[in-house]
């Protein structure tokens, strides 16, 4: 992990085992599946639904500022605190809450590398379906930090003027249009394609299937600069369907590369897709 | 005349664990085993090739309707052995519906509790099956975006319950339990080969926690190292429950390459076709797992020319009723009844 541009973000399960007792410690579990944390989770942890609590429940939007205020001050979470964020499918989820986090400013986010399945993997880390009952912090959230956060106009002016680089996470099929989003899927768009210049570098191709962790330094670069095609010296902005996949991308670019000017762009292909008068390539 | 013997001196027991009667104390007491073997039912009309006889392994005659149940007993019985189970620490399983199925069927009978973990794409057939035996089902949400390993996010949830309750659950975890081989090492080969009278060559098996496929050659082959033993596999994308595609076989420890002459990955539509067709010709009413055996062994019949097949029939078609529909529209042709003058 010494090897990443910004190895600090980044802990492991021993790591994470010997600070339970840490009271300036706060574990977050964010799943893809939500019934995953109830079947058990790290000691002490909180968990939180990607779905019902770090989206806005009303308009298309991540959860407001006033929102995770109180959402952070009833899991007992100060802005001094270390938040360890972890979760299932290779920290997929785990990701977008740690761009949520640092989009509204808490200082020192870090991620369990490997997840769930990390610790899940190593018989000797508990787990627990014993939910913690924290005393709630008075959390105030100071102001956001919109350049982690690319919106539609920035991606139409990037198509225009290829003055950025456009990473498109999604699948293969999804970027080709063959599907507009994978099978079941609810959110979905009007037209399917990518957007033009996007280069296809599906998400997962950062992590190690078979525990979740993270690719060395190496062969990341080789996955988006050698293989993918991302001009190191530009900026760039990720999306994918709706900004969870592309967060994980952000995370990898930006503290594991150390590529400056990486944004997240969480409307995506949902919104991108069904835009009126867009160009879109297939 | 047989003697009438009077009312008062009758006693209202008769012999049990008869296997030609077919009286038995418990279900346990009717799961298969050499002198208890399942059938074994010749191929008529729809074998190609006359010079290799084929013969289907009706699995679905066990007590809970699949080759599961061979597995499942001896997992359970490993349990028991142990006592890892108990009134209040039951079994949970990660499962497509079979095993558990057949686990939570024996756990029910034996009084322990049983939670399965099956994905959503299972036919609805199955997860109201489970709920009749008893089993607290879970059903993992699926609509989610595909990704490596999504798919068996039933069995981390498996394994998460057992280790975040190990008082209240024991995982046997049938994709890494060496009983799941040794029942088919014990039980279904040995059956097989008296079957057959030792003249089987071909052995053809599906792959999902590859303990029949392993279990059933490794015996087959101590007796006969010249059997081939065919393993079919439907093609990506498919929706055959219990059946991994090649690509997936990284979550079964089970898997023994090795013991594998033929892999042969088949267009899963087939499955589907090929029950049909067993179904209407053979009087077989066979599942769409069996669809792809048969289909695989129609084709090495026609290469192979010579020998003796054994198909394993997992399952039959009752429990896919709704997969069937789905893949063969025309089943709802004229389903709905002509109104009386």
């Amino acid at each position: 992990m010494a090897d990443y541009a910004h190895p600090e973000v980044l802990v492991d399960t021993n790591w994470v085992r010997d600070h339970l007792d840490d009271p300036k410690v706060r574990l977050v579990e964010v799943d893809v599946d939500t019934k995953s944390y109830d079947a058990g989770h790290i000691p002490g942890a909180v968990g939180f639904n990607w779905q019902t609590q770090l989206q806005d429940q009303v308009r298309r939007d991540i959860i407001s500022q006033q929102d995770l205020g109180k959402l952070l001050s009833a899991a007992g979470i100060k802005p001094a605190d270390t938040i360890v964020l972890y979760g299932d499918n290779s920290n997929w989820f785990a990701c977008y809450a740690f761009w949520i986090l640092k989009y509204y400013g808490h200082a020192d986010v870090r991620l369990l590398n490997g997840g769930r399945l990390k610790w899940l993997n190593e018989s000797d880390k508990p787990m627990t379906t014993e939910k913690p009952s924290p005393v709630p912090s008075n959390y105030k959230i100071n102001g956001t930090h919109p350049e982690l956060r690319a919106k539609l106009p920035d991606v139409l002016k990037i198509v225009e003027d290829h003055g950025q680089n456009l990473i498109d996470v999604r699948s293969t099929d999804e970027y080709t249009g063959k599907i507009i989003a994978p099978p079941g899927m609810s959110e979905t768009a009007q037209r399917p394609g990518h957007v033009p210049t996007a280069r296809s570098i599906p998400w997962s191709l950062a992590a190690n299937t078979t525990d979740g962790t993270f690719k060395s330094r190496d062969e990341l670069r080789a996955v988006y600069f050698e293989k993918g095609g991302v001009d190191a010296a530009k900026p760039t902005v990720a999306y994918c369907r709706i900004g969870e996949r592309s967060s994980h991308t952000w995370f990898v670019l930006t503290y594991l590369l150390g590529q400056n000017n990486v944004r997240n762009y969480d409307g995506s292909w949902t919104e991108y897709g069904s835009v009126v008068g867009v160009p879109i390539e297939r | 005349m047989p003697e009438v013997i009077p009312v008062e001196k009758q006693t209202t027991d008769i012999a049990a664990n008869h296997h030609d009667t077919r009286v038995y104390e418990s279900i346990f007491d009717m799961l298969p085993s050499v002198e208890n073997p399942t059938p074994l039912v010749r191929i008529n009309r729809l074998n190609p090739e006359p010079g290799l006889s084929l013969f289907a392994k009706l699995e679905w005659v066990n007590p809970f309707g699949s080759v599961k149940d061979r597995a499942a007993a001896y997992m359970l019985r490993e349990l028991e052995r142990t006592d890892s189970v108990s009134a209040t620490r039951g079994i949970v399983e990660a499962t497509s519906g079979n095993t558990g199925l057949s686990l939570a069927g024996m756990a029910g009978a034996k009084g322990y509790h049983a939670t399965v973990v099956v994905p959503d794409q299972i036919p609805e057939e199955k997860k109201v099956l489970l709920k009749i035996v008893g089993a607290q089902l879970e059903v993992l949400n699926d609509s989610l975006c595909p990704t490596p390993g999504l798919g068996d996010g039933s069995i981390n949830m498996a394994r998460t319950h057992a280790r975040a309750e190990p008082d209240k659950y024991v995982h046997p975890n049938q994709y890494v339990n060496q009983q799941n081989v040794q029942a088919h090492y014990e039980t279904t080969g040995p059956e097989i080969w008296r079957q057959t009278e030792g003249k089987v060559t071909h052995l053809f098996v599906s792959l999902g926690t590859c303990g029949t496929a392993t279990g059933t050659s490794r015996f087959l082959k101590s007796k006969n190292p010249n059997i081939r033993v065919v393993a079919v596999q439907p093609s990506a994308g498919h929706d055959v429950p219990g059946l991994r595609n090649v690509a997936q076989l990284e979550v079964s420890e089970l898997f023994d390459r090795a013991l594998i002459d033929d892999l042969l990955e088949i267009e899963y539509e087939l499955a589907y076709h090929r029950a049909l067709d067993l179904c209407r010709k053979e009087g077989l009413l066979a599942g769409p797992s069996s669809g792809l055996i048969f289909e695989g062994a129609r084709r090495i019949a026609v290469r192979d020319k010579v020998g003796l097949g054994v198909m394993i029939f997992c399952d039959n078609v009752f429990k896919y009723t709704s997969s069937m529909v789905r893949h063969l529209p025309e089943l709802t042709d004229n389903a709905v009844p002509r109104m009386r003058e």
